[in-house]
């Protein structure tokens, strides 16, 4: 454990570099936070409720996805594609670690940095220039914490299928332009979910995407509250739990045939 | 006539070679193509909760979409090069380039051609003619040139202001991320109606960056829409200008950063 936790640390230490980087990055989120706030807020203009939020709960769900962007890395990471097409794969398979679990605690140690310097700031920045909605009790800013936690690892464990499919393919990347764009829309980054039809709402909430934006971002404007709260939480888990076991066993496959090729 | 010779000859060779990956380039162009999709399918989601957006129906909005993403995606098309100069900063390659006998800018242009991303045209170019379908504008020969007028100046401004993104590099490479405000947030800002910006930003973005002259003022003529703004009304003829003096800056700034660079030497 100690192990992970090192590697965690590591990975946030290695983002600490890159402050100028950071800096632009969070000019840009808050610029398009702006953009999205603004049409949402043009939404309300002649009606107090569309989808179960009120203008308030609209304005800060646009700049809760917005400041969650860089946690999980919804613009796409390729950090394992990388290593298995230069190869040095090899020398994270060799080492007396899980593999997974190695990925996962660099991601979120990756993913802690952008909670402190990115997602707080941006947050700020839609405070100062809308007024957010805050969770209202200690109860709530829990769910959404363990939310946000539960996001970091299904998005992880989708990302990692996605990287590791480099094994089989030289596409992955392209493979990866078109699930991107499928999980910014289905995952509710573009519009709320709950503005889609009513028909489409299920089939689309049912998906693992939702577990990546959408359920947080409604724990954290308290779109749902109440009893309703741990069966969201529990479908997060349930969801983690299928990506992360996908992910171990795409990485025994993926072992199995480099050792064929012999590296 | 010559440079458009070489300008064919550089891209058709770089044509062949990203033709080679076959896959990766259908994936992409299909890639490009949904995220556009879904983008505009937003638009269509907002619409089905609401009849008006800030007074402006979906086929209005629609109208402003399409013009704004059209430009973007041709500008686009020229400009890939540009928006990862910061590439040839970092790796010193630009050295390189200088030696060459002819213009720096047009070499760095001339070493992509993204039609990856013709996707994102189509996708534009379909949803701004299902926009004049759907609107009952009297259309005269006045309003059909200006139409074009304002893509052809559209395209330069946003063209400009990647050469602007580009010429950045040249002070900072690692604040690159900021300039995608002007690019990708200008064709977000310029995709809806100005009017659900506050007064600061749509002064901004009329009267320092001018985008308003992409879309927003050439559709309020076409529409024959009053400019909240209080321009006057021949303000919403102004695109040629905007796009002129927006090109004269991009050479004028690009020409500065030229001068300004240091190799890093590597």
């Amino acid at each position: 454990m100690r192990l992970y936790w090192e590697v965690a640390r590591r990975a946030l230490q290695r983002q600490l570099a890159y402050r100028t980087e950071n800096l632009a990055g969070l000019v840009t989120n808050i610029f398009f936070g702006y953009l999205r706030a603004a049409v949402l807020l043009a939404v309300y203009a002649a009606t107090t409720n569309v989808g179960g939020y009120d203008a308030q709960a609209a304005v800060t769900y646009a700049w809760i996805t917005q400041a969650m962007i860089m946690i999980v890395a919804l613009w796409g990471w390729w950090d394992i594609e990388l290593t298995i097409r230069t190869g040095d794969v090899i020398s994270d398979l060799s080492k007396p670690f899980s593999y997974v679990g190695f990925w996962l605690a660099r991601e979120m140690g990756r993913a802690a940095y952008f909670v402190v310097f990115r997602a707080v700031p941006v947050l700020l920045a839609g405070q100062v220039m809308f007024g957010l909605h805050w969770p209202s009790s200690p109860g709530a800013w829990l769910a959404a914490g363990v939310s946000m936690l539960l996001a970091v690892v299904v998005s992880f464990g989708w990302r990692f299928l996605l990287n590791v499919s480099a094994f089989w393919t030289t596409d992955a990347r392209g493979l990866g332009m078109v699930a991107n764009a499928a999980v910014m829309f289905l995952g509710g980054f573009v519009v709320p979910i709950r503005y889609f039809p009513d028909w489409l709402q299920p089939v689309v909430l049912g998906l693992p995407f939702a577990s990546i934006i959408q359920t947080p971002a409604d724990l954290f404007v308290e779109r749902i509250q109440g009893s309703a709260v741990p069966a969201l939480l529990v479908g997060q888990l349930a969801w983690a739990a299928v990506l992360l076991g996908l992910a171990q066993l795409t990485t025994l496959l993926a072992t199995r045939r480099v050792v064929i090729q012999g590296g | 006539m010559e440079p458009t010779l070489l300008y064919a000859r550089l891209v058709g060779a770089q044509l062949r070679g990203q033709m080679q990956y076959k896959v990766s380039f259908l994936l992409a162009l299909l890639g490009s193509f949904l995220s556009c999709v879904t983008e505009f399918g937003a638009v269509l989601v907002l619409f089905s909760r609401i009849p008006l957006l800030a007074g402006w129906s979906l086929a209005e909005v629609a109208l402003l979409y399409g013009m704004s993403g059209i430009c973007f995606a041709v500008a686009e098309l020229f400009a890939a090069a540009l928006d990862n100069f910061q590439v040839h900063i970092v790796q010193g390659s630009f050295d390189r380039v200088l030696v060459r006998p002819r213009g720096a800018l047009f070499q760095v242009i001339s070493e992509d051609f993204a039609l990856r991303r013709v996707g994102r045209i189509g996708q534009a170019v379909l949803v701004m003619l299902l926009a004049v379908r759907l609107l009952s504008i009297d259309w005269t020969l006045e309003k059909g040139v200006l139409l074009a007028v304002a893509l052809v100046s559209g395209t330069v401004i946003y063209f400009a202001i990647f050469v602007l993104g580009a010429t950045f590099c040249f002070w900072t490479v690692q604040a690159k991320e900021a300039t995608h405000v002007f690019t990708y947030g200008g064709d977000g800002l310029a995709s809806y109606p100005l009017d659900i910006y506050r007064g600061s930003v749509r002064r901004f973005f009329t009267f320092v960056v001018p985008l308003a002259f992409v879309s927003y003022e050439p559709a309020l003529y076409l529409l024959g829409r009053q400019d909240p703004l209080g321009l006057p009304d021949s303000g919403r003829l102004f695109s040629p200008v905007a796009a002129l003096i927006m090109a004269a800056l991009a050479r004028y700034g690009w020409q500065l950063g030229v001068r300004h660079y240091q190799s890093t030497g590597t």
